[in-house]
């Protein structure tokens, strides 16, 4: 039996005026693909939020351990290094900072916590350079300011180059497929599943099921106001894409 | 009215007593500015806390031996010249024909400031700038002779290593003659956490066509109290380029009034200042557009923490004649602790109706959202917030158009 990652334990999470995660639990194990799949405003770019630490947030209730570590315990960076990485549902844009200078950054402290050699410069932009053909990330983009004027495309691919470079052992995508051409949703399922082995995870965010034909999920949730209503299969996606939420949320009630 | 005493040289020339005289009076009438005084008012001077008024203006002439003659590495090729605890020090011999550099006092003698010594401003606007006349003597005088362009920088570096609390009291002129190109570096720095007074006054003549870039980088003791005015004439076409580089020191204004005269004449004006403690920077810029189709622009950034404040007061004055012209300001303070604070005075003074003018200023925080968003990739928090120091002031930085003293200047 492959080993337990991730293991949420009754979290109850909110903001200061509102509690949106209630009682959630979930496990992922190594090397295992889940997908989570709900409505608007249940809650699921707060879980995604919460696990990699994002200020703003209370956490009221439960636990979470991550690689039997607390992972509550950690700053944002430590759980980066220990290999949490979220494709955010909205990439930050920071000017005056170019892409390539980020991701040396990012890529050297991330080598730094585990333990690794930090590499030169010479030594990055040929894992760069490299990284970025398989993406289809032409060489002028990691020049300019990190995501400044990029179409909500690129920053998608940005995310999921950042992703590969970063080697999660726990990647969370959050609608990463939300408004990609379906040649672009192709490179970033292909990005992820570059990365699929026995020990890395993933954890997909998504409304709909075109990106869970590319990467072929293990497991299917159903998500609704701040905690999992219906865990199965990829059956589960594909009666979301017919007939959407309503039969779940019935069930609930 | 003596706070400072001292034989100064020269007291024989009539001129120059007259002018030390007159210097006198007009410091005796405004006295030290205070918080009524509106060109102070955010830099309240307080000589009696700072402890200026113990200054001593003694010869601080280092001996031949002094190691402080060594000659220091630069990561850049320059004509070296230095003011060494308020003293103009050496020889100056290496300077190409083309460059004409003598003591202040040597050109009062030999009578080559006839035209430039206080004709740039008028003393009873400028405390400082009076005192500075009352104890004239100091300095140097630095022609670039018509259409002569340098090969090198000049750089001039103003050393304090004297142990004792010292007034030093300088005046320098410099002029660039028509289609003349120069470079000048000020370095003024210190050993030691000496407690100094330092109070200079640069007055610059730029002629036609001529263009002068002044790169100034202060990095003092943080005892240091140091005023400088900047008195700038720009003529027909002519330019005058300047980057200011402020570190934490107690109290440290650095006043640029530029006067563009005539026809084409430009002025840009930058700055950037960075205090972490309980440091005092002021800015102050003054652009006198007094000609049609003249330009100037100013982009000044502070970043701040612990209990420092900073002060930028910028003027853009356009008189009735001077239609075409723009005026450019932007000055934008980061403040990264709750007890640091910033003061900003913009005053536009527009009496001609063809121009484009503007000017700005923001103050905040870093983004919140940018640093959690580095460190969701792993980058510790310091090292986020200083990526994001760095892209703030490298705007700033980027104006600088010569690399090698782009770097010098940006490392501490
Ligand atoms: N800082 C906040 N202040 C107030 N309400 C918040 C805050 N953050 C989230 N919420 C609310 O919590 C709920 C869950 O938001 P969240 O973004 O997690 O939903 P989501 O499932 O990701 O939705 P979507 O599918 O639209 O991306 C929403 O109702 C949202 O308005
Ligand atoms: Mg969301």
């Amino acid at each position: 039996m492959s080993e337990q990652l991730l293991k949420i334990t009754d979290l109850c999470a909110g903001v200061a005026e509102k509690q949106i995660l209630k009682n959630l639990s979930l496990t992922v194990n190594e090397g295992e693909v889940h997908a989570i799949m709900g409505p608007n405003g249940a809650g699921k770019s707060t879980l995604s939020n919460v696990l990699t630490g994002k200020f703003g947030y209370e956490i009221t209730g439960g636990t979470i351990e991550f690689k039997g570590k607390n992972l509550l315990e950690l700053k944002p960076e430590e759980r980066a290094g220990e290999g949490i990485f979220l494709c955010m549902q909205y990439p930050v844009e920071i000017s005056g900072v170019s892409v390539n200078n980020f991701l040396k950054h990012a890529v050297n402290a991330v080598r730094k916590y585990r333990g690794e050699k930090e590499l030169d410069a010479a030594e990055f932009l040929k894992l760069l350079k490299s990284e970025a053909k398989k993406l289809n990330i032409a060489p002028e983009m990691l020049k300019r300011e990190l995501n400044v004027g990029f179409s909500g495309g690129e920053k998608k691919r940005l995310e999921t180059l950042q992703m590969s470079l970063l080697q999660p052992s726990l990647a969370i995508l959050d609608e990463a497929d939300s408004g990609l051409d379906i040649d672009a949703l192709k490179m970033v399922a292909e990005g992820v599943n570059s990365l699929r082995n026995q020990h890395n995870s993933l954890l997909i965010i998504t409304h709909h099921i075109n990106l869970l034909d590319y990467i072929n999920p293990d497991f299917v949730h159903i998500y609704a106001d701040g905690r999992i209503i219906k865990s199965g299969g990829k059956e589960l996606a594909e009666i979301v894409e017919k007939n959407g939420y309503g039969e779940f949320l019935q069930a609930v009630e | 009215m003596d706070f400072f005493v001292k034989n100064l040289w020269g007291e024989d020339i009539p001129s120059l007593a007259g002018l030390r005289d007159k210097g006198k009076i007009s410091f005796a009438e405004q006295g030290f500015p205070t918080i009524k005084t509106e060109a102070w008012k955010y830099s309240y001077f307080q000589p009696e806390d700072l402890g200026i008024l113990q200054a001593d203006v003694s010869e601080h002439i280092c001996g031949e031996d002094c190691h402080c003659h060594e000659k220091q590495d630069l990561p850049f090729d320059a004509y070296r010249l230095k003011i060494c605890n308020g003293n103009v020090s050496g020889h100056h011999f290496d300077f190409p024909e083309g460059i004409l550099v003598k003591s202040l006092a040597e050109a009062i003698y030999d009578g080559d400031v006839k035209n430039y010594l206080n004709k740039s401003f008028d003393m009873n606007l400028f405390p400082f700038a009076a005192l500075n006349t009352a104890y004239l003597e100091q300095g140097l005088f630095v022609c670039v002779e018509r259409g002569f362009c340098a090969d090198k920088p000049i750089y001039l570096n103003y050393h304090n290593h004297a142990e004792k609390n010292i007034f030093c009291n300088i005046r320098n002129i410099f002029v660039v003659e028509s289609d003349a190109n120069i470079v000048l570096i000020e370095d003024f720095n210190s050993e030691k956490d000496g407690q100094y007074f330092c109070n200079t006054v640069n007055e610059i003549y730029i002629g036609r066509n001529a263009h002068f870039r002044h790169y100034k980088k202060q990095n003092e003791s943080a005892k240091a109290h140091h005023i400088a005015l900047n008195c700038v004439n720009v003529k027909q076409n002519g330019t005058y380029t300047s980057f200011c580089h402020q570190n934490e020191c107690i109290f440290a204004r650095n006043e640029t009034y530029v006067k563009l005269l005539e026809e084409g004449a430009e002025a840009k004006v930058d700055a950037v200042y960075k205090l972490q403690n309980n440091g005092h920077s002021d800015i102050t810029t003054n652009i006198r557009h007094l000609a049609e189709h003249t330009v100037s622009n100013q982009l000044v950034k502070g970043v701040l923490s612990g209990n420092s404040k900073g002060v930028f007061q910028g003027q853009i004055h356009i008189a009735p004649d001077a239609q075409k012209t723009q005026g450019y300001q932007l000055h934008q303070a980061l403040l990264l602790s709750d007890d640091a604070v910033v003061d900003c005075k913009p005053e536009l003074e527009i009496f001609a109706d063809d121009v484009k003018c503007s000017h700005g200023a923001t103050s905040g925080d870093l983004d919140k959202n940018q640093l959690f968003y580095m460190q969701s990739r792993g980058i510790p928090y310091d090292e986020a917030k200083q990526i994001l120091i760095d892209a703030y002031l490298n705007e700033v930085y980027s104006h600088i158009a010569d690399d090698e003293i782009r770097q010098w200047i940006q490392k501490k």
